[in-house]
This record gives C-alpha cells, sequence and structure tokens, in this order.
C-alpha cells in the first residue's frame, strides 16, 4: 500500500506548530514552538505580537519537521492548513505559507478547521471511530459539543454564549495570581481541596439547549474571593480551586451525557487544551461507561494546539477526496 | 533570468516577473472586495498560465518587506517562503521605499520615497544618487509631516517627494498638483504606487549578485515596533 504523508500546519493562535504524519496513524514529527512565555508578561496573548513571531519562526519550523521525519518535501501527499477560527493574522501567516507550499509543488491543499482538528486528532491513536459521534471540545478558545456525522458533516449543536470553559480558568488562574495557563495549575491546586466546600452555580445547566454559559461562574467565584475579604475570612485556595472546578466539570459532563442520550449516539469523543485535565477524563469515562457509551480522548501532548491533530484530520478529509483551492481565506470565528 | 515579484505592502496587490532587467508581465488587483490573501496564487496562476510562463522557469523571488501594512506585508512573505521554499530558488526582500526612489531614479534632485502610516505619520527615508544607483542619507524613519518638511527645508538642492498617502499633506499645505515648498518638489502623477516589477528588477540584481537572503530569517521591515510591547515598556519603566 502506497504510504500517504500529510504535513499539518497550524498557527492560529500562540503556537507556530508543523507535523508531519503518515497514513493518519504514524506521527512522524510534531513540532511545537510555544509564545506563552513572551504573552505570559502581557497576561495574555498579543495579536501583532504573536503574527511576527509566527512570521520569524515559521520556514525554521517546517524545515525541523520535515528533519524529525527524515523526510523532504517531495515525500509529502497534501498540506493541511487552517484558514480558522483563530488570530486573524496569526492565521494568515500559516495559511499563506502552506498555501504557496501547495501550490508551488502542485500538492492538494487541505483546509482544516482548528476544532475539526481537536475532535479528528483522536483518529491517531484509534482505529477510525465509528460515526456518528458526539464531540466535546474544551480549549481556552471553545466549548463546543458537535454532532458528527462524517468527516465532512459536523453539526455544532451547543456552544459558549460568553467565554470558553479555558478561558475562565485562565482568568482565575490571573486573578488569584496562580500563573498562566490556568488549567494545570487550578488541577493541581484542586487535587488537595474539598470541591464541596463551596457551592457555585453551574449556569445553564438543566436548559433545554445545549449552550454553555460560564461568565456568570467567573463572577461567582471572583465575588466569593471579594465577599470572604470583606467579611476577613480567610479563603482555602485549594478548596476554591476544586469547588470552582467541580462547577465546570459538572456542567460539561452533564450535557455531553445528554446529548450523547438525546441523539442516542454511544461515542464521545474529546478534544481541546481543557480535555487534558484528568478529573473531567475519569469521571466522564465512568459516567459515560454505565450508560455503555464509549468515550475516546487524545493523550494529553495531543489536547493543547498542535499540527499533527491538522495532519491526521488532512488525512482523513483527502482520503474522503475534500481539498480546497488556493483562494482559502482566513475566517475568524 | 526570470524573477517573480511580489508587493502586497499596500493595498493594491501586484505580481510581475521580469527578465533580464525588462518587465515582461505586471499585473495588479485594486479591490476591496476579496483579500490579497484570497487573490494571491489565483493571480499568480492566471497571470503565469496567460503568459505561457511555467513555474518551473521561476527562477527567483524578490518581495517587498516593507515598510507597509504588518498584515499585507505577512501575506506577501509568507507566500514567497512557501514558493521560494518548494521552488529551491531564491528569495530576496526589497524595501518598499527603495524601491519606490528605484521607480523615480531619473529625477534631477534627491529622492524622499513616502508610505503613509497610522496616527498621522509617514514612512520616509532620503536618498542621492551616485553612479546611477541610490544612497540612502537619511532613514527609514516614521515621522509626522512637520518633521520630515523640516528635514527636507534643510537641503540646499531640489528634493523629489512622492510615494503614498501624499493626498493629506497636499491638501494640509494647500499645494496646487506639480507645485513645490521652496525645495521640496511633489511628484503626484503616480498614485497607484504598486510596485512589483520594481521590485522584481532590484530582486534580479542582488540575485546576480549573489547577495539574496535567508529565507530563514528573512523578516519583514516594519520599522515600526508592537504597539502594546511599546506601551509594555513604558509601563514597566514607570514601575522602577
Amino acid at each position: 500500500m502506497k504510504e500517504t504523508n500529510i504535513m499539518g500546519i497550524e498557527t492560529s493562535c500562540d503556537e507556530t506548530a508543523v507535523s508531519i504524519v503518515r497514513n493518519g496513524k504514524h506521527l512522524l514529527s510534531n513540532i511545537i514552538a510555544s509564545q506563552i512565555e513572551i504573552h505570559q508578561r502581557y497576561g495574555g496573548v498579543v495579536p501583532e505580537i504573536a503574527s511576527r513571531k509566527h512570521m520569524e519562526l515559521i520556514m525554521v519550523i517546517c524545515q525541523e519537521a520535515l528533519e524529525k521525519a527524515e523526510l523532504s518535501l517531495d515525500d509529502i501527499d497534501g498540506i493541511a492548513v487552517v484558514p480558522g477560527p483563530g488570530l486573524k493574522g496569526s492565521l494568515l501567516v500559516g495559511l499563506s505559507f502552506g498555501k504557496a507550499i501547495a501550490f508551488a509543488s502542485g500538492k492538494p491543499l487541505i483546509g482544516v478547521n482548528h476544532i475539526e482538528g481537536h475532535i479528528f486528532v483522536n483518529f491517531l491513536n484509534n482505529e477510525e471511530i465509528l460515526f456518528p459521534f458526539i464531540s466535546l471540545v474544551v480549549s481556552g478558545g471553545h466549548t463546543s459539543l458537535i454532532l458528527v456525522q462524517s468527516i465532512e458533516q459536523l453539526e455544532v449543536i451547543g456552544k459558549t454564549r460568553d467565554d470558553a470553559a479555558g478561558e475562565v480558568l485562565d482568568k482565575i488562574a490571573k486573578y488569584l495570581g496562580l500563573g498562566y495557563p490556568g488549567g494545570p495549575i487550578i488541577e493541581k491546586m484542586a487535587k488537595t481541596g474539598k470541591d464541596d466546600a463551596i457551592n457555585f452555580p453551574r449556569p445553564l445547566l438543566n436548559s433545554n439547549g445545549f449552550d454553555f454559559s460560564f461568565s456568570g461562574l467567573k463572577t461567582a467565584v471572583i465575588n466569593y474571593i471579594i465577599n470572604s475579604k470583606a467579611a476577613q475570612q480567610e479563603v482555602n485556595i485549594n478548596d476554591l480551586c476544586a469547588s470552582f472546578q467541580r462547577a465546570i466539570i459538572d456542567t460539561v459532563k452533564h450535557k455531553t451525557l445528554t446529548a450523547a442520550n438525546k441523539y442516542n449516539i454511544s461515542r464521545i469523543v474529546l478534544g481541546g487544551g481543557v480535555v487534558a485535565n484528568e478529573q473531567l477524563r475519569k469521571e466522564l469515562t465512568e459516567d459515560a461507561g454505565k450508560s455503555n457509551i464509549s468515550v475516546y480522548c487524545p493523550p494529553k501532548e495531543l489536547c493543547t494546539d498542535n499540527a499533527a491533530m491538522i495532519a491526521v484530520a488532512g488525512f482523513y478529509k483527502l482520503k474522503a477526496g475534500i481539498t480546497n483551492s488556493f483562494d482559502l481565506d482566513v475566517f475568524t470565528e | 533570468m526570470n524573477i517573480l515579484g511580489i508587493d502586497t505592502s499596500a493595498k493594491t496587490l501586484n505580481l510581475a516577473v521580469v527578465n533580464d532587467d525588462e518587465m515582461v508581465v505586471d499585473y495588479r488587483i485594486n479591490t476591496v472586495e476579496r483579500t490579497h490573501s484570497a487573490l494571491i496564487l489565483p493571480l499568480l496562476n492566471s497571470m503565469l498560465n496567460l503568459n505561457g510562463i511555467k513555474l518551473k522557469q521561476i527562477e527567483g523571488i524578490a518581495v517587498s518587506i516593507g515598510p507597509g501594512s504588518f498584515t499585507g506585508l505577512r501575506i506577501g512573505l509568507s507566500t514567497a517562503k512557501g514558493l521560494s521554499f518548494a521552488l529551491s530558488i531564491p528569495i530576496v526582500g526589497i524595501n518598499t521605499l527603495e524601491s519606490y526612489a528605484f521607480r523615480w531614479m531619473d529625477l534631477p534632485g534627491k529622492l524622499c520615497p513616502l508610505i503613509r502610516a497610522r496616527r498621522g505619520e509617514y514612512y520616509f527615508a532620503v536618498f542621492n544618487k551616485k553612479h546611477n544607483s541610490l544612497h540612502i542619507i537619511k532613514g527609514y524613519q516614521c515621522a509626522d509631516w512637520n518633521k520630515i518638511k523640516d528635514e527636507l527645508l534643510r537641503y540646499d538642492n531640489k528634493v523629489f517627494i512622492f510615494g503614498c498617502g501624499l493626498e493629506d499633506i497636499l491638501k494640509e499645505e494647500k499645494v496646487e498638483k506639480s507645485k513645490n515648498i521652496e525645495n521640496i518638489h511633489f511628484i503626484t502623477s503616480n498614485k497607484n504606487i504598486a510596485n512589483a516589477a520594481n521590485i522584481a528588477l532590484i530582486g534580479e540584481k542582488k540575485i546576480l549578485e549573489n547577495t539574496y537572503d535567508d529565507i530563514y530569517t528573512l523578516s519583514p521591515f516594519y520599522i515600526k515596533r508592537p504597539a502594546a510591547e511599546i506601551k509594555k515598556e513604558k509601563d514597566d519603566s514607570k514601575d522602577i
């Protein structure tokens, strides 16, 4: 059988990443240059700085990905790029570079939505998961439930109306002066805290639809801290983190399982930086198991932004005959 | 040699091919309907196809690296790098102001190309000519018109000023077309300043002289630092 090597390029936010994946299964290289340290000083990603950094790094990272895979451009069978969603200036660097490579080398161009990447990266380590499935993508930029019927039929059935779950984790960690990114820090603190110490709200938990809302939860956590200080009560940070994390896990778990039941679907596929959270993975898997629903999640290092996920999704799209023309342009939402 | 010139530094998307110091084709799109990002490769494809030029016949790429629109510059340079890498041909970045000066090289005096930046400022430089080549004597800088004017009035002989965004200066100074303020002469005859052919012509010379750029490190010539970075530095210095 002929090998198919796909190069994935991802620059949608603050990671410059290029990866080469063979036959959608074998990770030949997965190079990620993170700008976290640069943006930490600003307390969040600065778009113009991120775009400049991508421009400086893109060729170096691409070459590194080929060298690590021990391949040359001639061995690549398709170029997978991300038109969005993400930061426009950042997206444009990876997209323009990838399109030009595909154009000049006569290789197919495959546009992969960033969210599709987070979903289909699960195909890397699992035999192609059977359709249909429900996918939960939770990250700093997204909190979405997606009904996936095939590689090209994806329907968003619920999304956040305000902040993404990861964004709220970042903001609370920043408010507490714990650092960035917030998810892993709060997870660590939560381990030694009591998750029923404080009863935080679970917004839209019992609403009919599958939309999320996390800004109310964020306000409740901040108010709790302010009120405790005003009453001169000491806040147990570990308890606070555990209770806050509990509220987020309860909400996404409940919505996801309800969606699976409503659509009568027995497979749930997770993706995005927040699903690196051990507790969330464990509980969702256990609770879903009770209803004979299987849960798939990517290895932790492939939860956060990477280009392997773009290459894997690109492989399956190409296999299904889906390619793009060279006027492919960026979109931000 | 066939050199592809790319200019995405301003509103007009411009591509050209030159060969042996002559312009072969020059295509431009001046629309706001679609972005440079969407149009650049389809335009390149049409230009090459309609003129019977094969991609494999392109032997080098010259790209406008600024100053200019930050996003525009990155679209051009990312595309140029992808093409250069996939075709294994040299890439050379050409300063946008230098390419304007090159365009007006025959004028009898000093040359001051200028590009409108944000907040009422302009990127500019001043060039002298010696033995048919350009020598920079002031710049590259970003300043408001009054500062640029003071600089130009200091020179004894004629200075010709041209480029992108002259209209506002002419309005402010109440200067009619082709008029002058003392020794400063305004050239307004060419409003469409997209300059891919001149970029390719300068690029061809550099490639022939083996003074092309490193594809890994070549970056846009922004002149201005990111606003957030400047603000942060100010805030930090207040804390000390």
